[in-house]
């Protein structure tokens, strides 16, 4: 059975819908990546999940979940932008989530110790205020106290939106260990994260699951080809003609290269070249790639 | 000029400064305040009692 | 244990941000400051030039109880406000800057988050207001004559219990109102809101929580506890208490984490 099953999640302020009718499902030990752009409903999604808001309409259900039973004991959460009780310190913080989370008082003690050695700050930063502590130090002792209760679904907003490459390497390295002990379900914009450390995606725009599932089946979905063109000249003048040739679906400039996507590859290749050879275009590059994650999103999203 | 019994106004005076003094030592220690931190130094020394506590409920940032 | 938790929490961020020391201390300043001020009035005159030629200015003799009455004229203005200020971020302040997202999403009770407060905001005030009229109290005595221990509880006691009105109020305004100003503000208006129709209707609001002070007053006079005293404190404490409540309701209903 899987771990979350979500149907029908509905969102609503007034009479806009943030987040509407998704419906989803995944099992233990993976790693789901949340992919929109901004203002897709991303957080909103997530904070529903974490049971910090209210679901308008739908069901949010645990595996093994009683009735009425409060779902926030499984779940560990870090919002995009978190902030602590800065007058505390760092252990301080670590041991009172510990025991807010229902650990003994030597349970959330030894529970703190471990992470902060694995969290890598220092026996002398533990003992200091956060008010003191730098953004990184203080995403992970975010993602410190949204594990400490050991927790089957980790939920976390924009992970490494705000770090610097290193830091962005510490919690993708992490992640990639904590998927060993739960499920982690994260939100980002940036599709190289996503594609890094994530079995599973899901894409959201305007509020709406528009599509999801395992990286490689979507890949071989919305597997494009793209051909890449530059000729001696500029490139634009050639653009509407292309456009017009049958199995040509889209075409954009960028810089010299005129790239251009297409329904049926083979049609337009033939098609192109025929052009070419009997217009004599003076092509320098004639190319044809994968399309990456990216264009895929892209894809996805316009249609 | 009058009599005041100066035995009985003292521990007004020790609690004032008392006041002042945790004051200023939390003003020195705090990282950032609400407005700059030599004006409420000012304050707290030459506005006595509500310096202070002006101090504590606004120049005092919280969290 | 998780009340626990949270009741240790807010004792030690009171610690930390001075709030169990200054409080007590202006408490003290304002309970003390009319009794004496009042015993040295004639002084306090002379030494500003005098009254002027021929006029006559009889400064009564006071009852200690009347003295008494005085510090809590006091703490009933500035006292209350400063209650109220030290209060109005209490929750407001934690939504706004967002740590409440951390603690409530953890598997915490609505009741015992709020409770938690309540109770350790409570013994703050109650602390304060202990030592503020122990002082007080002190001065009386050696200024104006004997005021028993038996009046000095009571008056200790039950208006305490007005101050506990105010702290639930406080509490319960910050967890409809996300801006501290606003908790504030909406906390001083009611109670003088509560003030002008408890005057606009004596003859029927008999409890009402605002008479205390002058039940008080009597009782010191009469030496006896009256039975309104008793049942106004009851109900200052039962509408506390009901505000308590609904704050929970209230924070359990809406999405008071973001």
């Amino acid at each position: 059975m899987a771990l979350l099953t979500v149907e029908n999640l509905t969102k609503k302020y007034g009479s806009k819908t943030v987040v509407d009718h998704i419906s989803f499902d995944f099992g233990h030990h993976k790693c789901i990546a949340l992919i929109g752009p901004n203002g897709a409903g991303k957080t909103t999604t997530l904070r529903t999940l974490a049971g910090l808001l209210k679901p308008t309409e739908g069901s949010i259900q645990f595996e093994s979940q009683a009735k009425n039973q409060d779902l926030r004991e499984w779940i560990g959460y870090l919002p995009q932008y978190p902030s602590f009780h800065s007058w505390m310190t760092g252990k301080e913080f670590l041991i009172y989530s510990g025991k807010l989370a229902k650990l003994s008082k030597v349970e959330a003690n030894k529970r703190a110790a471990e992470l902060l050695k694995e969290i890598g700050i220092s026996e002398d930063a533990q003992n200091e205020r956060i008010s003191r502590y730098s953004g990184g130090m203080k995403q992970r002792l975010g993602i410190a106290q949204a594990i400490i209760h050991k927790p089957k679904l980790l939920i976390l907003d924009e992970p490494v939106a705000s770090l610097d490459p290193i830091g962005r390497r510490e919690v993708l390295v992490l992640m990639e260990k904590l998927k060993q002990e739960m499920t982690i379900l994260f939100s980002t914009h940036i599709l190289n994260d996503a594609e890094e450390v994530s079995d599973e995606l899901l894409l959201l725009n305007h509020g709406k699951l528009i599509e999801s599932g395992s990286l490689i089946e979507l890949r071989k979905k919305y597997q494009t080809t793209v051909i890449e063109l530059q000729v001696e000249d500029e490139v634009q003048p050639y653009q509407e003609k292309i456009r017009a040739l049958n199995g040509v679906s889209n075409t954009k400039v960028e810089r010299d290269t005129l790239l251009i996507t297409t329904t049926d590859m083979n049609q337009a290749r033939e098609n192109i070249l025929s052009m070419a050879t009997k217009e004599n275009w003076k092509i320098t590059t004639f190319s044809i790639n994968k399309a990456s994650l990216e264009d895929m999103f892209m894809r996805v999203v316009n249609n | 000029m009058v009599d005041i019994n100066w035995a009985l106004i003292a521990p007004i005076l020790i609690i004032e400064f008392i006041l002042l003094l945790v004051a200023i030592v939390d003003l020195v220690k705090v990282k950032e305040t609400n407005g700059p931190k030599w004006l409420w130094a000012i304050i707290i020394v030459l506005v006595s009692i509500l310096g202070p506590v002006l101090y504590f409920i606004i120049g005092r940032r919280s969290r | 244990m998780q009340w626990m938790t949270l009741f240790q929490k807010e004792l030690l961020e009171n610690w930390r941000n001075k709030k169990w020391i200054w409080v007590p201390l202006v408490i003290i300043l304002l309970s003390v400051m009319d009794p004496l001020t009042t015993y040295y009035l004639p002084q306090i005159i002379d030494s500003v030039g005098g009254m002027p030629e021929g006029a006559v200015f009889e400064i009564p003799e006071m009852e200690p109880a009347q003295v008494i009455m005085m510090s809590l004229s006091q703490l009933s203005s500035l006292g209350v406000l400063v209650v109220v200020l030290v209060l109005m971020g209490t929750i407001a302040g934690e939504r706004k800057s967002g740590v409440s997202e951390l603690v409530l999403v953890k598997p915490v009770s609505y009741m015992n988050y709020i409770s938690a407060k309540w109770v350790s905001y409570l013994l703050l005030v109650w602390v304060s207001l202990f030592l503020g009229l122990l002082v007080s109290w002190y001065y009386i005595n050696i200024l104006f004559g004997t005021l028993t221990i038996g009046e000095f509880l009571t008056v200790f006691f039950f208006y305490g219990m007005w101050l506990t009105l105010v702290v639930s109020l406080t509490i319960f305004y910050n967890t409809v109102f996300k801006s501290a100003g606003l908790v504030a503000f909406f906390t001083i208006l009611t109670i003088m809101v509560m003030s002008i129709i408890t005057q606009i209707f004596q003859h029927v609001l008999d409890w009402s929580p605002n008479n205390l002070s002058s039940y008080i007053l009597e009782s010191l006079s009469s030496g006896e506890i009256s039975s309104e005293l008793f049942a106004t404190a009851g109900v200052t404490l039962i509408l506390s208490i009901l505000l308590i409540f609904l704050s929970g309701l209230i924070f359990k209903r809406k999405e008071m984490a973001v």
